[in-house]
């Protein structure tokens, strides 16, 4: 009895798995280590009016970074096909670049950007800015640490920049410190809360909604408050970030302060000490 | 088996026949949900929510009373239910006999017990690798249809099946589709008579889209209504050359039923590649169009195209509400649809003329509706590789997350969307099973383009807005309306809201830590109080008024 049960099992089993295999069969394997669209005209065109739609607002027309960083490079400095189409597929984690899942993005949606890129990358890499990262690190000690966290040291008010240099673009770097960016990142855009009885809380705005708005002040106190507990919630024009015209920071400092930024890409994981 | 075994057993079976003697005598099984009670659609007495709409006419509306614009700002929260799942809900739970009957994302369904959040089954279907089911937009469902004993699902492998309300077993499992060529499924079916009528997604893969109904009992296909004709159809050379095959017109959202005139009324979907005018020259019918069928046969009896060759993805994939109307001093039987291509229709539903056709958001593409029922296009709209900014946006004015209608107030509520965006074209080669857009749609940002939204309150003999309720970003939240003059809603940042629907005035929120999206609330009686069931998330919560006694139920 026992065994006969144990057999029907085992067919079961094997019909199932024959079963499973029909659908299994159709799971795209590992992306293929080239693109296989490279230098096809139509993957072309369609990669970038693609890339222009879902990139170009981060990464530039041409590539060369805007908020995000300069992807013109990418094979230059040696990144492969597969690598960056996971990167693509999968977001980097902990930044503003998404990941672009299936079935809303295809294998072949992700292989025509790239498709596109390749075209408009040169195949060496461009020669490193001016500057040099010693004497910026000093700059940005100077400058910047109060409001702005590389690593352990630095202030929250502004943007963490202890990977900065993988995720900007060098040039939109130095539009933003020169105060020539309009753009505010979401989570740092500037707020003035106004208390019934006049006092004012300046800050940037973390979330809000209809009913409440969550802020770090100026003394990095984060806290949420309640509209309706306020006399007014205004949305200030002006970043919290102070412009750095040519009087406050001449053209050979910012050169050393965007070499030394250029230089942050991120912190790397302390090795665990237990055992 | 030995002697203690057997009396064991014995044993055994004489308590369960003693004890099912009990139950037949104490406790009479309710009867089958009937085709009587949809017809009968929400009863006075609140017992019961049994399809998408509430009602054939989809008004979700409640004529309860027991939660007023006085009292709202007393309801507590009786329970909750977490999914235990990836994704969020989409669906309008079912309630009947004091069990609700609920669909969630990745098709896992419950049966949950109305009176405590508890589980009573849960239903998981085996799906094949999330990387090659297509559905465009989410791996979600809408929710069930009923009838007898039997709940109807669809899968997003593109089957329809039907499930033992008590247990949650299959009773038949029916293949629509291959899912693999990009159908998938995710409408809440709607019971007819005897028959289970759905519809396929897969408007951004190439399909050639339909709507299709099954005998509840066997699940056999009694017919199919292709909503792009084929070769010697009228129709079908409103395609150029072969794009009929591939050109989309899914169907997603419910539609409504008139029992008198035996007629359905489903949106569909739009033309593909979406963007992309070269590849498909022509109206593209049924493509963004509201169709008349027979309920019997699946004919077509009338069609009204709201947007004739679409380039912005605007589906006409909203839900048609069927009410009763005065217009000029003469009644008319109407359906009243607000579109995603920005303009508030009332249609005639006997013929499918045009009554009412007025924009209620900022809509830059067309002028107006002109008096043949066709929209008045406005040149520099039509998308290219260099980009034409448009309003609305693809998302559209509004979409799939349903409007009600109050008859007592006459006036029709919908979450609209102040959107624009810049479209893109550019001509792509068809492959099967892959995404076939010919374009992309980018929402314009910017001071100049902030992104808004509010509830209106519409009057549907004039498409004149009676009132706004606006938010700081669109929501995509259905609506509930109540006799009492309430509308529940939620906004984009996760507050479920509760409105004076005669005047917008909003009366009581709370902060759900996830937005109501893509459907309402239901409400329904229960042990003499009211309860508003909200799903959101990946949570269902279960609402009532905390000073109202609980009356348990004598059976």
């Amino acid at each position: 009895m026992r065994s006969i049960y144990s057999g029907l099992i085992v067919v079961i089993v094997a019909a199932a798995n024959l079963l499973a295999q029909d659908v299994y069969l159709k799971i795209p394997a590992d992306p293929p280590t080239k693109n296989p669209l490279e230098g096809n005209a139509d993957a072309i065109t369609a990669g970038m009016g693609a890339y222009r739609v879902r990139c170009a607002d981060c990464h530039g027309m041409d590539a060369r970074g805007i908020r995000g960083p300069d992807i013109s490079q990418v094979w230059a400095r040696g990144r492969t096909d597969a690598a960056l189409f996971r990167t693509i597929r999968n977001g980097v984690p902990n930044t503003e670049m998404p990941a672009h899942p299936a079935p809303r993005t295809s294998d072949m949606d992700i292989w025509r950007i790239l498709a596109y890129l390749k075209t408009i990358s040169p195949t060496s890499a461009a020669a490193p800015g001016p500057g040099n990262a010693g004497s910026g690190e000093h700059v940005f000690a100077t400058n910047c640490i109060g409001c702005h966290r590389i690593g352990d040291r630095g202030g929250n008010l502004g943007p963490d920049l202890s990977r900065i240099g993988a995720a900007r673009a060098r040039a939109a770097m130095a539009r933003q410190i020169r105060g020539t960016m309009g753009s505010f990142r979401s989570g740092y855009e500037p707020v003035t809360l106004t208390t019934p009885n006049g006092q004012e809380i300046q800050g940037v705005k973390k979330n809000e909604d209809q009913f409440s708005v969550q802020v770090m002040d100026t003394r990095e106190r984060i806290q949420g408050y309640l509209r309706e507990d306020m006399r007014t919630v205004s949305n200030e024009k002006k970043s919290a970030m102070p412009v750095f015209g040519t009087d406050r920071l001449s053209d050979a400092d910012l050169d050393d302060l965007l070499a030394y930024l250029e230089s942050l890409q991120g912190t790397a994981p302390v090795p665990s000490n237990a055992r | 088996m030995n002697r203690r075994t057997s009396v064991r057993v014995a044993v055994a079976i004489i308590g369960a026949v003693a004890c099912m003697a009990t139950l037949t005598a104490q406790n009479v099984p309710p009867p089958l949900v009937t085709a009587q009670e949809l017809l009968d659609g929400l009863s006075a007495d609140g017992s019961r929510w049994l399809m998408f709409g509430g009602s054939y006419t989809n008004q979700r509306h409640s004529p309860l009373t027991q939660i007023t614009p006085e009292n709202v700002n007393r309801l507590a929260p009786q329970w909750v239910f977490q999914t235990d799942t990836a994704g969020r809900f989409e669906t309008t739970p079912l309630l009947r006999d004091n069990v609700l009957y609920v669909t969630g994302p990745l098709n896992v369904a419950w049966a949950v017990d109305a009176r405590t959040g508890r589980e009573i089954w849960r239903y998981k279907r085996e799906l094949p690798p999330t990387g090659s089911l297509t559905a465009c937009c989410g791996l979600v469902n809408r929710g069930f249809g009923v009838l007898g004993d039997r709940l109807f699902m669809t899968t997003l492998d593109a089957h329809l099946i039907a499930l033992n309300m008590k247990t949650g077993g299959v009773v038949w499992d029916t293949t629509l589709e291959d899912f693999s060529k990009g159908y998938a499924s995710t409408i809440a079916p709607l019971v007819v008579k005897d028959k289970v009528i759905v519809g396929v997604a897969g408007g951004e893969y190439g399909i050639r889209g339909f709507i299709d109904a099954y005998d509840t009992k066997t699940g056999a296909r009694a017919w199919r209504f292709y909503t792009i004709p084929g070769p010697g159809e009228p129709g079908n050379d409103t395609w150029a050359g072969d794009s009929w095959q591939r050109g989309g017109a899914s169907v997603w959202v419910t539609g409504a039923y008139d029992p008198e005139l035996n007629l359905l009324y489903y949106g569909i979907g739009n033309p593909g590649p979406d963007y992309h005018s070269e590849s498909r020259k022509g109206d593209n019918l049924y493509s963004d169009s509201l169709v008349a069928l027979d309920a019997d046969t699946g004919k077509l009896r009338w069609h009204y195209q709201f947007t004739p060759h679409d380039l912005h993805d605007w589906d006409a994939t909203e839900v048609p509400i069927l009410a009763d109307l005065t217009i000029a001093g003469q009644p008319r039987k109407v359906v009243m649809f607000a579109n995603r291509n920005g303009f508030f229709y009332t249609l005639d539903r006997l013929n499918g003329k045009l009554i009412v056709g007025k924009p209620y958001v900022v809509t830059t593409w067309a002028k107006e509706i002109g008096a043949d029922g066709r929209p008045m296009i406005l040149p520099g709209y039509v998308p290219d590789e260099k980009g034409s900014l448009t309003c609305p946006d693809p998302t559209g004015a509004t979409n799939f997350w349903p409007g009600s209608y109050d008859p007592g107030q006459r006036l029709f509520f919908v979450n609209a969307r102040e959107v624009c965006a810049t479209f893109y074209a550019w001509k792509q080669e068809y492959v099967p099973g892959e995404r076939y857009t010919g374009g992309a749609g980018q929402r314009a940002t910017g001071s100049d383009n902030r992104a808004w939204g509010a509830l209106r309150a519409i009057d549907p003999t004039t498409g004149e807005r009676k009132w706004e309720f606006p938010y700081i970003s669109p929501s995509t939240a259905g609506v509930l309306t109540t006799a009492a003059g309430l509308a529940f809603t939620g906004d984009a940042e996760g507050n479920f809201l509760a409105l004076d629907s005669r005047s917008g005035k909003l009366l009581w929120h709370f902060q759900m830590g996830s937005a109501l999206h893509g459907t309402s609330p239901i409400t329904y009686m229960l042990d003499g109080r009211q309860h508003v069931l909200v799903p959101a998330g990946t949570t269902l919560t279960d609402w009532a008024l905390s000073d109202v006694p609980r009356v348990p139920a004598t059976r």
